[in-house]
């Protein structure tokens, strides 16, 4: 490990030459999770096209992937509750380091950089306080550096602002406890936020649904360059009430809600498993597992715009025209260029840009 | 070629057709009927029951409002896995049942209205604005089971607390019997609807509750308890104080049993499953999981969470595939 340790120092060492870039790991434009046929666990390079750039394999199932700014490195995280999470060299395919999650704390699989790629902030929870907490690491020694409070409980998607001076956590809201696997603990009491952190753990500003919308876990997120903060929600509570999916929210700002048209919500079934947005175009993309579905949305209005079926579609990622979507049944398609690639392999949660 | 093609497509249609006829569409109606109202029906006349047991004697160690609650809570057991649409209306399950506590929020909410004496128990409509961590079975149980919570404060606060909470719990036991009587019921009977727009959506809601209730059961009811080989947490055992813990697992069991032979049509292999788990729970002679601290008695638990699981693979595996219910890779992931 020192070896490799050393070897990563050198690669991230300002001056050091050359440094290899995203280019020499085949260009890839997305990273995804996948599970292949045969049951092993993958991280995968996507291009643009839809073609496969690369495949590591990862120790088990994963879940996001946090691509690093400069280099060819990605961070892979295991599903939750998981306690590694990877980092990998994606020209050699060599497992640089392994973030071994400290006593009392494990992984919620999401992680982001700090803009010069020297810090990673991931999410994770200590479960015996039931407190959220984002986990500070530093990329060349692989070792956690300290941690501050995420804002919530059961935060799980993160992402640095664009003006890489700030966070936003996703706090679903949901206590779990790793001794009771995925079971949740807290679902009449539980109070999801979004909370705006500075680098360094200060809480900037905190936006929570109103009362009666308190089952709706806010999980995951998409940033625009502008600011503009898409969220994707999982309804915890009765299927009957067709609750809003997707916020779009500002920091300082109130939420806007998205519900989606009454027979599309049924089909979703309470339950968004990504979310993109497309800054330019004002559009902003949430997938539905469970109903099949990918939907977009005008980012002004909360119109719908467009939607399609897509069976187990869950990654989503924006281009420069419209959407890639993956499913679990292996496919990549895009909706706005309208091809469709099928591989052997299953496709996780998310399609994270590169 | 074409007519070589017809030829093999019905050749393979006797073979085709054996499954199918076993993999039936589940008859809803006779669900609600002879599963889900049933056990709701028991529900509200046993916690009405329980009620009037309360106001005719409050004392914590009253034979006869011990045995109203333990026969009210067994009917709650029975339906806590049917967890859609009244039950969940206005919280009313969670009022019920407020567990996991992993905070400890219901002896610190029933420690804070005592020691005020808070006034908001002297009627019904004030109590139910309480939080609900003070309302339903597991509360009560403080109050009846706990030595602590015996004998603390006042004695007549105490007794019109429990007077006022088993009337609490009467009041959601008979209101989700309503909401499924008065229209719910029908929603699903009658598929086509805003809340089940097909037969299969009210087959898949009825799943659901199935898969969900096995994981509840195995999960949360065995493995909160189990905590860690390291870690055992005896005290996490649900409803310990009134020595509940295991009886909840075996009528969960009954329950999901009734149920999963009804969506299956009677599969065999699933309801010997439920055969294998209900026979090791019979087996296990450890009411509250006290055992789980001891590498003997927590590999007999473990055994136990075990075949659930294994009822869990069979409904996940078979009976999901049968009634057309996939579960996709990210569909089910819950992440």
């Amino acid at each position: 490990m020192t070896n490799r340790r050393r070897f990563l120092a050198g690669v991230l060492a300002a001056g050091a030459c050359p440094r290899p870039t995203w280019a020499e790991a085949g260009a890839p434009a997305f990273l995804s999770a996948a599970r292949a046929s045969d049951g092993r666990y993958l991280l995968c390079g996507l291009r643009a096209s839809g073609e496969v750039a690369f495949t590591l394999p990862l120790p088990d199932r994963g879940h996001a992937a946090a691509a690093h700014p400069v280099h060819p490195l990605a961070v892979a995280f295991a599903r939750r509750p998981g306690r590694f999470a990877v980092v990998l060299d994606c020209v050699t395919g060599q497992e640089i380091a392994r973030l071994d999650a400290p006593e009392g704390r494990h992984f919620y699989g999401h992680g982001a950089f700090s803009p010069d790629g020297a810090h990673l902030f991931t999410s994770e929870n200590a479960y015996d306080a039931a407190r959220g907490v984002i986990g500070v690491w530093s990329l060349a020694s692989g070792k956690r550096l300290t941690e501050f409070a995420s804002g919530g409980v059961g935060p799980h998607d993160i992402k640095l602002m664009p003006d890489g001076q700030r966070l936003v956590v996703a706090n679903g809201g949901i206590e779990t406890h790793p001794d009771a696997g995925r079971a949740k603990l807290n679902i009449p009491l539980m109070e999801p936020n979004l909370s705006f952190l500075g680098l360094d753990g200060a809480v900037l500003d905190q936006q929570a649904l109103d009362r009666p919308l308190h089952k709706n876990s806010i999980r995951h997120l998409a940033v625009a360059p502008d600011g503009l903060i898409g969220f994707a929600m999982q309804w915890q509570g009765d299927l009957s009430d067709d609750p809003p999916l997707l916020g779009l929210t500002r920091l300082g700002e109130t939420p806007m809600l998205v519900t989606p048209p009454k027979a599309q919500a049924k089909r979703m079934m309470g339950y968004a498993g990504s979310v993109a947005l497309l800054a330019d175009h004002n559009e902003v993309a949430i997938t539905s597992p469970r109903g099949g579905l990918a939907q977009v949305f005008d980012t002004d209005t909360g119109a719908l715009k467009r939607s399609f079926d897509m069976a187990d579609v869950c990654g989503v990622a924006a281009t420069a025209q419209g959407f890639v979507l993956t499913s679990g049944t292996g496919d990549i398609t895009h909706e706005a260029q309208g091809w469709t690639t099928s591989h052997a392999l299953q496709w996780d949660n998310h399609l994270v840009p590169v | 070629m074409r007519i070589h093609l017809v030829a093999l497509t019905l050749a393979a249609l006797p073979a085709l057709s054996a499954p199918r006829a076993w993999a039936q569409t589940p008859d809803v109606a006779a669900i609600v009927d002879g599963h889900v109202l049933p056990h709701y029906r028991a529900l509200a006349s046993e916690s009405a029951e329980l009620a009037g047991a309360a106001a005719a004697d409050c004392a914590p160690d009253s034979v006869q409002l011990r045995t109203a609650y333990g026969d009210a809570f067994d009917a709650w057991i029975a339906v806590s896995h049917l967890r859609f649409g009244p039950s969940e209306a206005d919280d009313r399950a969670f009022a019920l049942a407020f567990w996991p506590d992993s905070r400890g929020a219901t002896p610190k909410a029933l420690g804070r209205l005592i020691s005020a004496e808070d006034p908001v128990i002297a009627s019904l409509e004030a109590f139910q604005t309480v939080s609900i961590a003070a309302r339903g079975f597991y509360a009560m149980e403080f109050m009846l089971y706990d030595p602590q919570f015996a004998s603390v404060g006042d004695a007549d606060y105490r007794c019109s607390l429990v007077q006022v909470m088993a009337a609490d719990i009467a009041g959601n036991g008979a209101a989700i019997l309503a909401g499924w009587e008065d229209g719910y019921a029908d929603l699903m009977r009658q598929a086509g609807n805003d809340t089940y727009r097909t037969p299969d959506e009210a087959a898949k809601q009825l799943f659901t509750a199935l898969s969900t209730g096995l994981e509840f059961t195995a999960d949360t009811r065995l493995g909160r308890p189990l905590g860690s080989f390291d870690t055992p947490r005896p005290n996490r055992a649900e409803a310990r104080r009134s020595g509940r813990s295991l009886r909840h697992v075996v009528l969960s069991l009954r329950a999901l049993r009734d149920l999963a032979a009804r969506l299956s049509g009677g599969d065999a292999g699933l309801d010997a499953a439920f055969a294998r788990a209900l026979q090791r729970a019979d087996l296990l002679d450890d009411p509250v999981f006290a055992g789980v601290s001891d590498p003997q008695g927590r590999l007999r638990v473990e055994t136990l969470h075990q075949r659930i699981s294994e009822i869990r693979e069979h409904v996940s595996s078979q009976l999901g595939p049968r009634l057309g219910i996939a579960a996709g890779f990210n569909a089910m992931d819950g992440d």
